[in-house]
């Protein structure tokens, strides 16, 4: 009779033996299933974290840079390496479109994770173990994770971020021992190399700055998406970009500009001027970044011509 | 049009007051119809069918864009068009079928006038405008933000207006609803109760009012923030307020795809609840613990404790659920109440299988009833806890699940009801009723397995929402346990055959409203509409024992999901 109004006397029908009897069972299993999660704080071993602190983007880029040049022991696929303390403070940054750094963690030991993003939302998913966190920028999320096997790890971005999204990929690598770190060809990363120490006034060397120029692709995450070994999935690579002639839309209007240091630091700096044709769908984020560092970044790109 | 109306056309005068409506008795029910009403309630479905038509049109390009060797679309189309199948398939198509039910719900059944025809036109206009704004900016490339939009991914403003005059739209509609209660109760049309099929309607336009509520309150500031007046969108903030819109709407579906299972039931068998009260109240709890549904999708995020989480899922007893699972009862005990009165008696299972099954709107509703609660409604359940969540946030089982609840729980129930809407609405009768009593089956088979193979994968890790699952331009990559090629070749499988359905279904819908011989009386009409179901004889024990084991074997489904996804959840990293 749902179409007509009930039969008189409805509302003092008794409830049957059977609808009781399923709607106690129910009403057991929906506390129960409360009461599960609580208990599975008190004893169970994977339970998100209540710790967040508040940060902005550019504070959390700097803590980031600040903990990978101190921790960092190489370079893999122009992400950089950190084999962290255990029981110390780790901190991993996604971006459009990379997370850095790669993580050297040992079995059953733990980290303190503190996880942010430098541009959009992203989804920290780490795979194969399948333990999936949503990330925000200017949100550090402290996460403490005891890895409990060993293997290499891969970080997957979950959460859409834009047109490179499923070429957002990174690296966790769990050793028991030393010795494991051959399995990922990582054998000479044991300890870092010592970095050029920025002294005040000194005029430094071509070569020089050459090698700082490196560091700072490697940390600011340019290798992301200019590769250096000549191939262009996203960015323009930047083998053998100096001195070329490169084609651009200026507004949407095509245009020939040379490569050239006036040019590259107006690229970094106002990403979107000068859009080079073919990368049109990704256009690079804006990079703040100090003049000296783009000195040596000019320098880093023109030593790879050679 | 005229020639469309049959049956006596009559023109009354209500006792009370000089409110007299242009109407006809329906020749088949005996229900006055609004004409003015009827008008409405036939735009709003037909715009509901072409939203699902553009819906499933990006569906399966997507279905075999995911299908790696296939892999169709280019990147940019398919972020594109995921865009575009959420908007259109979860906002659009159902939003302009409820409000089309709900119109339905609150004259023809009330035997009531249409409080407001105008303004039932304007509400009908900006949601269509709505639509066709949304989808332009979508399609032109200025709002590759998928459905959810979270900020700071910024898209063009008049997407965030097309779904805002959409939504200010159906907030109308909604009005207009409880306008035509108001009238329908004050010239007293239908008896002191509402029938419980309105009765559910009514909760789901009350969870529709907050809902909206939720949608303007972060639209509206989006939208301002993608025309540069507001400097920032807080992310968090923006994530929890939009799922009081993203996922409370949920509910609304819920509850009116549960008011339309007691319809049928009244139909297909003159069934009805064995116990009024215990369904009514089962809505009422829909209303009352759905307020933070946003909490389920905020577990594995920062900026909210646990104790927030834990307590704003459950209400520490998750009663919301505990309202689908009276439903879950109530349901096919009202259809094998009916069957039994009618003598259908032998052993546990006899109601079941003497029951209508070529009928199509039963099929469908018996269908949408499996995969509601054994594919959604134990993953949701699961799935929604805080811990849990952690293995499957964000992977493609997330969709899986919602496959289960709002496509063949919603959808198929919607388009089962179709099948009534055509002849007593439309006033047409079906062409090609054979491919109608096959289409429901089709659809359930093909979206089981896409919803199953999508869970599966997702409990493998694969991400929801990627273009491309070798990771190809990407520093490393990774290969997913080789398992999952079987999964996505039955996804893709399970994705052809619902596709398929689909257009049978619409074509159906399209040639016979269009090209359907009309009309003339009770004998044209295909479906049954059942009388009541004698009166029961008093007995004692049980009313439903049948589906008293279904429910248990429900239940025990419910439990071994539940215990496998917290033995894989146990053998995870640690973490605090």
């Amino acid at each position: 009779m749902s179409l007509l109004s009930p039969a008189e006397g409805w509302y003092y029908k008794k409830v049957s033996k059977d609808e009781k009897m399923w709607m106690i069972i129910a009403l057991i299993l929906c506390i129960m299933l409360f009461v599960w999660m609580v208990m599975w704080h008190v004893y169970g071993k994977q339970n998100p974290s209540s710790t967040t602190y508040k940060t902005s983007t550019v504070e959390f880029a700097e803590l980031t840079e600040a903990f990978i040049k101190k921790n960092m022991v190489g370079v893999d696929n122009g992400i950089p390496v950190v084999r962290p303390n255990p029981n110390s403070d780790v901190f991993v940054m996604g971006e459009m479109w990379r997370w850095s750094p790669v993580l050297i963690m040992e079995v059953n030991q733990s980290y303190k994770l503190h996880i942010s993003s430098k541009d959009v939302v992203h989804g920290l998913s780490i795979q194969p173990v399948n333990m999936n966190f949503q990330v925000y920028p200017s949100y550090d999320y402290l996460l403490e994770f005891k890895p409990t096997e060993p293997g290499e790890y891969k970080v997957i971005c979950n959460e859409f971020c834009g047109i490179g999204h499923a070429g957002m990929i990174g690296k966790i690598v769990v050793i028991e021992k030393d010795e494991d770190l051959k399995k990922y060809g990582y054998e000479n990363f044991k300890k870092a190399p010592v970095p050029i120490i920025a002294e005040e006034g000194r005029e430094y060397s071509e070569a020089e700055k050459v090698i700082m120029g490196e560091q700072i692709y490697t940390l600011k995450g340019c290798g992301a998406c200019h590769k250096t070994d000549g191939t262009s999935p996203i960015g323009p690579t930047w083998k053998g970009l100096y001195g070329k002639e490169e084609k651009v839309k200026v507004d949407g209007k095509p245009a020939t500009v040379l490569v050239d240091e006036e040019y590259i630091r107006e690229s970094i700096l106002e990403p979107s001027k000068k859009i080079t044709v073919g990368f049109e769908k990704t256009i690079m984020p804006k990079m703040p970044m100090k003049d000296d560092e783009i000195e040596y970044i000019t320098a880093f790109i023109k030593s790879l011509n050679k | 049009m005229s020639n469309i109306i049959h049956g006596d056309i009559e023109y009354t005068e209500s006792p009370q007051e000089q409110t007299g409506f242009l109407h006809r008795v329906c020749d088949i029910t005996g229900f006055k119809v609004d004409l003015s009403s009827e008008k409405l309630i036939r735009a709003n479905a037909v715009a509901a069918v072409v939203s699902l038509l553009l819906a499933v049109t990006a569906a399966i390009l997507l279905v075999f864009t995911r299908y790696q060797p296939i892999h169709l679309l280019s990147a940019e189309w398919y972020y594109r068009l995921v865009t575009f199948h959420g908007l259109n398939a979860l906002i659009f198509w159902i939003i302009f079928f409820e409000i089309a039910g709900l119109y339905f719900g609150s004259t023809v059944i009330l035997n009531t006038r249409f409080c407001a025809p105008r303004l039932g036109w304007i509400s009908f206009g900006l949601m269509v405008l709505g639509l066709i704004i949304s989808n332009y900016i979508i399609l032109i490339g200025q709002a590759d933000v998928m459905l959810t939009s979270y900020t700071p991914l910024k898209a063009h403003p008049l997407y965030y207006l097309g779904i805002i005059l959409f939504a200010v739209g159906a907030l109308l509609g909604v009005v207009l609803f409880f306008g035509n209660l108001m009238i329908a109760r004050r010239e007293n049309t239908y008896g002191d109760s509402l029938p419980l099929f309105t009765y559910g309607l009514m909760t789901a336009a009350i969870i529709a009012v907050i809902t909206l509520a939720s949608g303007a309150l972060i639209y509206i500031p989006t939208f301002l923030w993608s025309l540069g007046l507001i400097d920032n969108i807080d992310p968090a903030m923006y994530k929890l307020i939009w799922w009081g819109l993203g996922h409370s709407s949920q509910q609304i579906n819920v509850a009116a795809m549960v008011s339309i299972w007691y319809m049928v039931s009244f139909l297909s068998v003159g069934g009805t609840s064995i116990n009024e009260k215990v369904s009514r109240t089962a809505f009422v709890l829909y209303i009352l613990f759905i307020c933070l549904a946003s909490a389920h999708h905020l577990l594995t995020d920062p900026g909210v404790s646990s104790a927030w989480k834990v307590w704003n899922t459950s209400y520490a007893m998750y009663l919301a659920v505990l309202a689908s699972m009276i439903h879950a009862f109530a349901v096919p005990s009202s259809y094998e109440s009916a069957q039994r009165r009618w003598g259908y008696n032998k052993g546990l299972f006899e109601w079941l299988s003497k029951a209508p099954w070529s009928n199509p709107a039963f099929s469908s509703t018996i269908l949408a009833i499996i995969g509601f609660g054994f594919i959604g409604g134990t993953t949701g359940v699961i799935f929604g806890m805080e811990q849990t969540n952690i293995i499957v946030h964000n992977t493609i089982a997330i969709p899986g699940h919602f496959k289960g609840t709002v496509v063949i729980g919603t959808t198929l129930t919607f388009m089962g009801i179709t099948y009534y809407l055509i002849p007593l609405i439309f006033r047409r009768k079906i062409i090609g009723m054979g491919w109608a009593r096959w289409q429901p089956w089709l659809f359930f088979i093909g979206l089981a397995l896409l919803s199953i193979s999508m869970i599966v994968l997702g409990q493998l890790g694969v991400p929801r929402r990627h273009w491309d699952s070798t990771f190809s331009g990407g520093p490393f990559t990774y290969n997913f346990n080789p398992a999952v090629d079987f999964f996505w070749t039955l996804m893709m499988l399970g994705g052809s055959i619902a596709f398929i359905s689909v257009i049978i279904w619409i074509v159906i819908v399209v040639v016979s409203v269009l090209w359907g011989p009309k009309m003339t009386g009770p004998k044209d009409m295909q479906l049954t509409i059942s009388p009541l179901a004698p009166p029961a004889k008093s007995h004692k024990g049980f009313e439903a024992p049948g589906t008293l084991v279904l429910t248990f074997v429900f239940l025990l489904v419910f439990l071994a999901l539940f215990f496998l996804n917290w033995k894989w959840l146990a053998a995870t990293w640690y973490v605090k």
